[in-house]
């Protein structure tokens, strides 16, 4: 591949008219990206159309420096900026301008340097810079082209490349950074738009042409498990989103800074951005009018645009139903400890009713979970047997259907989340999960809260004591005695998973002992150990 | 002159059929840093895998060039009026888009019908085979996609993975994300639904894995052709084919392994059941 020096303002214009055809073939996956509570719902249809006036104006430029093209592409960004997303792209491309300004063309030195102005004055536009945003990702990779020209790079193929890589790399990270977006396992639209933006640049550079034609760019996916939160406690008041206001002033001798105090009150989402002849602002609030009335004091107003977000959220909704698998069967599982909390989330039940051992959930706590999953048929895994009565209340108390698997333990609602199958329908999930009950054995580990005798045992007060599928057989002097009493009890050459889930009054390394010891004895196993951080029990065991 | 049939090399029929049906294969690109493989040409499992443990930089995949089928269709033009090209499933790759756009610039010399199969592997073959034996038996184009437009609602396909990394990391996973960050050891299990990847459950071990796709199979009630795939994991794939024996003669069960373009995309260790058939 030819190394590329030194880019002037054609080929400016023409990389970034490839970035926009790129991005543009994406916009409705970046639309499909926004999460709740976001609500401007269309990051990718807004960055799109930003673009495309970004490039038209760039084509008008009479100058054809890198200065020029770069000016005339900030001044069509403002312009035609749509949404939250689409300002705050307007800024990146005024601070390439200012980073290029007087430049008839640049090289990998001058481009870091553009790209890291245009970070800045990116972060600068918005009243509260939110990190796992575009702002996050435009800072990675102006950060890797800083690292690149220290390097030493002069290829701008070759410092494309690494910035497009660690774009790539910040928007995966995005989830990490806010939680509203590992909530719904998803990355940042804006960060996407951006990253998808260099990478359309970068294939043109790279002449890939004919693969952009017959290609679609690709959607980064978070590593991070899909663990759905904990639906929220009845109660809590609806808070409406208002009105996204956007509009653009002209007029002379504007301050931006003095209008973005003004409205800084006024609501949420504030952005203020442009120069003194052309404002652009956008603002989420309650009351549009006020907001238009005091920009009509300041001079024209041009593209104003008030939209209801309540209704966006809405569509929003529905939107986030088609997203979802396949299924119009929803599991909710009853456990307690963050621990088993995560295990069922990351195993797909779409949410986890707190309870268990002494801390049974009422019929309306479960009700409460059940109502606010977005699917018709639900299926119940009660995990203890004191609570499978109250989950079969339920039916009584919602139109949406209800099935209740009666699984009295972790481990058993663990194998019956397991053998969900996304292609069959309510009923027959219902069935494979039950089928699929016997095929695990559940050891319980606990201490004796009195002294007593049963089933030919005397048991001490706070002595370990252990059950097998809820029945009492065993206690020793450890956890490690009754689990070991109990596993020489089965037919283990039938077992090929034992997994451990170790309480919440367990450390790590006790729990690594059972593990080793298991491991040792049974070395056909394959053992897992799980912080479970479940009350009560010191261990639970699976055995599969 | 009898219709010719094109289809690309993720539909992972065997050579003998090929070689028996007259199909002509595209190969998609493979590519290993700076160098580029045609999938099964240049490069075939034995030395894909070898290669993949080897080499620092991971393999990606590419779509064919226009030239690439447009020669092939200039070839065959020159024997028929009428090819039929079948293609993996348009929502995956951009193979589909190239045949029909090197399909127009061949206008007028040569009727080219291109199909979307919306599937990929064996289950995309399947139709490929159905549709070079109706040609080898002398049906027009017309019949022909007839032919193809009944039976792509009958192919179906599950596919156990070991790890869905690869799948992520091509771009491919689709709504199968669900099935990713579970805490627990699990062995994902995908379908593909209208040309993408979805979840289709999870199974804690392999022996599990095994047992969902023998249930997968066992839930048609007239299977018509079936076929076992792996990628570097043969000995699963036996013991797939002993299981599924019972519902199906073995003998016919096309055993096969994934062109490395599915291994790029899956890792090593997949195992895939397609049938063609009704429930």
């Amino acid at each position: 591949m030819s190394k590329v020096n030194d880019i002037a303002g054609q080929v400016l214009r023409d990389m970034f008219s490839a970035a926009t055809t790129w991005l543009e073939k994406s916009s409705a996956d970046i639309d499909a990206l926004n999460v709740f509570p976001v609500p401007d719902g269309d990051t990718g249809t807004n960055m799109m159309l930003t673009m495309r006036s970004t490039m038209e104006e760039a084509y008008r430029a009479p100058d054809n420096s890198a200065s020029g093209v770069a000016h005339a592409m900030a001044k069509g960004a403002l312009m035609g900026a749509r949404g939250n997303s689409g300002v705050i792209l307007s800024q990146v491309w005024r601070g390439l301008a200012q980073g290029l300004d007087g430049k008839e063309s640049f090289n990998t030195r001058d481009m870091a340097e553009a790209l890291q102005k245009s970070a800045e004055v990116a972060y600068n536009g918005v009243s509260n810079p939110v990190e796992g945003t575009m702002l996050t990702v435009m800072k990675d990779a102006a950060k890797e082209a800083q690292a690149q020209v220290e390097q030493g790079e002069e290829d701008i193929i070759v410092l494309l490349d690494a910035v497009v890589t660690a774009a790539g790399d910040s928007v995966a990270r995005t989830p990490r950074l806010l939680k509203v977006l590992k909530d719904a396992g998803v990355v940042d639209a804006g960060g996407q738009g951006i990253y998808t933006i260099m990478e359309g640049a970068l294939r043109f550079l790279k002449g890939e042409t004919e693969a952009m034609r017959l290609r679609k760019p690709q959607i980064i996916v978070s590593d991070l498990p899909l663990t759905l939160p904990l639906p929220q406690v009845a109660g809590v008041d609806e808070v409406p989103f208002g009105y996204c206001t956007e509009f653009l002033i002209k007029g002379e001798k504007m301050e931006p800074d003095d209008i973005k105090k003004r409205l800084e009150r006024k609501g949420e989402s504030l952005i203020v951005v442009g120069d003194d002849s052309a404002v652009r602002v956008h603002i989420h609030t309650l009351e549009p009018g006020n907001i238009i009335h005091f920009a009509t004091k300041l001079g024209t107003l041009h593209q104003v645009s008030i939209r209801n977000m309540d209704e966006q959220h809405q569509d929003f909704l529905e939107m986030q139903k088609e997203r979802m698998p396949a299924t119009d069967t929803a599991v909710v599982a009853i456990a307690s400890g963050d621990g088993l909390v995560e295990v069922f989330g990351s195993l797909g039940a779409a949410a986890v009713v707190p309870g268990g051992q002494t801390m049974n959930p009422s019929t309306k706590d479960i009700l409460q979970v059940v109502q606010s999953v977005p699917s018709e048929n639900i299926i119940i895994l009660p995990n203890n047997k004191n609570i499978i009565l109250t989950a079969e209340q339920v039916q009584s108390l919602t139109e949406k259907k209800i099935k209740v698997v009666p699984t009295k333990t972790i481990p058993q609602g663990v194998v019956a989340l397991l053998a969900f199958d996304y292609e069959t329908d309510f009923k027959a999930n219902v069935d494979i999960m039950e089928k699929a009950l016997p095929s695990v054995k559940t050891i319980e580990v606990t201490k004796s809260v009195r002294a007593t005798r049963i089933n030919g045992l005397k048991i001490k007060r706070r002595q370990p004591i252990g059950l097998l599928d809820d029945e009492l057989i065993a206690a020793g002097n450890t956890d490690l005695d009754v689990i070991s009493k109990i596993l020489g009890k089965l037919d283990m050459k039938q077992a090929e998973v034992v997994t451990i889930y170790y309480g919440e009054d367990i450390t790590a390394e006790e729990a690594e002992n059972i593990d080793t010891s298991i491991t040792e004895q049974y070395s056909n196993l394959q053992v897992e150990l799980i912080k479970g951080n479940q009350p009560h029990y010191s261990y639970i065991l699976s055995i599969e | 002159m009898p219709v010719k049939i094109v289809t690309d090399s993720v539909a992972d029929i065997p050579p003998e059929v090929i070689d028996e049906l007259d199909i002509s294969v595209i190969p998609v690109l493979l590519r290993f840093g700076e160098e580029t493989f045609r999938d099964g040409v240049d490069i075939n499992n034995d030395q894909f895998y070898e290669r993949l443990a080897t080499s620092k930089t991971m393999p990606t995949t590419a779509v064919p060039s226009l030239d690439m089928f447009a020669r092939t269709y200039a070839r065959l033009a020159e024997e028929t009026d009428e090819i039929l090209v079948i293609m993996l499933s348009s929502k995956l790759t951009g193979c589909y888009n190239a045949a029909l756009q090197s399909a127009n610039l061949m206008e007028g010399e040569c009727r080219i019908e291109v199909v979307d199969s919306l599937s990929a592997v064996m289950a995309e073959g399947f139709v490929v085979i159905k549709a070079a034996q109706a040609a080898k038996e002398g049906a027009k184009l017309d019949e022909i996609m007839e032919i193809v437009r009944r039976n792509l609602p009958r192919v179906d396909i599950q596919a156990a993975f070991t790890t869905l990394e690869f799948l992520k990391r091509g771009g491919r996973i689709g709504l199968a994300q669900a099935l990713m960050g579970s805490i627990l050891k699990i062995n994902p299990i995908i379908t593909l639904k209208d040309g993408l990847v979805k979840p289709a459950g999870r199974a804690r071990s392999r022996e599990k894995a095994i047992e969902r796709l023998c249930r997968f199979a066992a839930s048609y009630s007239n299977i018509e052709e079936m076929a076992v795939e792996e990628a570097a994991c043969p000995d699963d794939a036996d013991l797939l084919v002993k299981r599924l024996s019972t519902i199906f003669p073995e003998e016919r069960i096309y055993r096969t392994r994934t062109t490395p373009v599915i291994g790029t995309h899956t890792g090593p260790g997949l195992l895939v059941v397609s049938v063609l058939g009704d429930k």
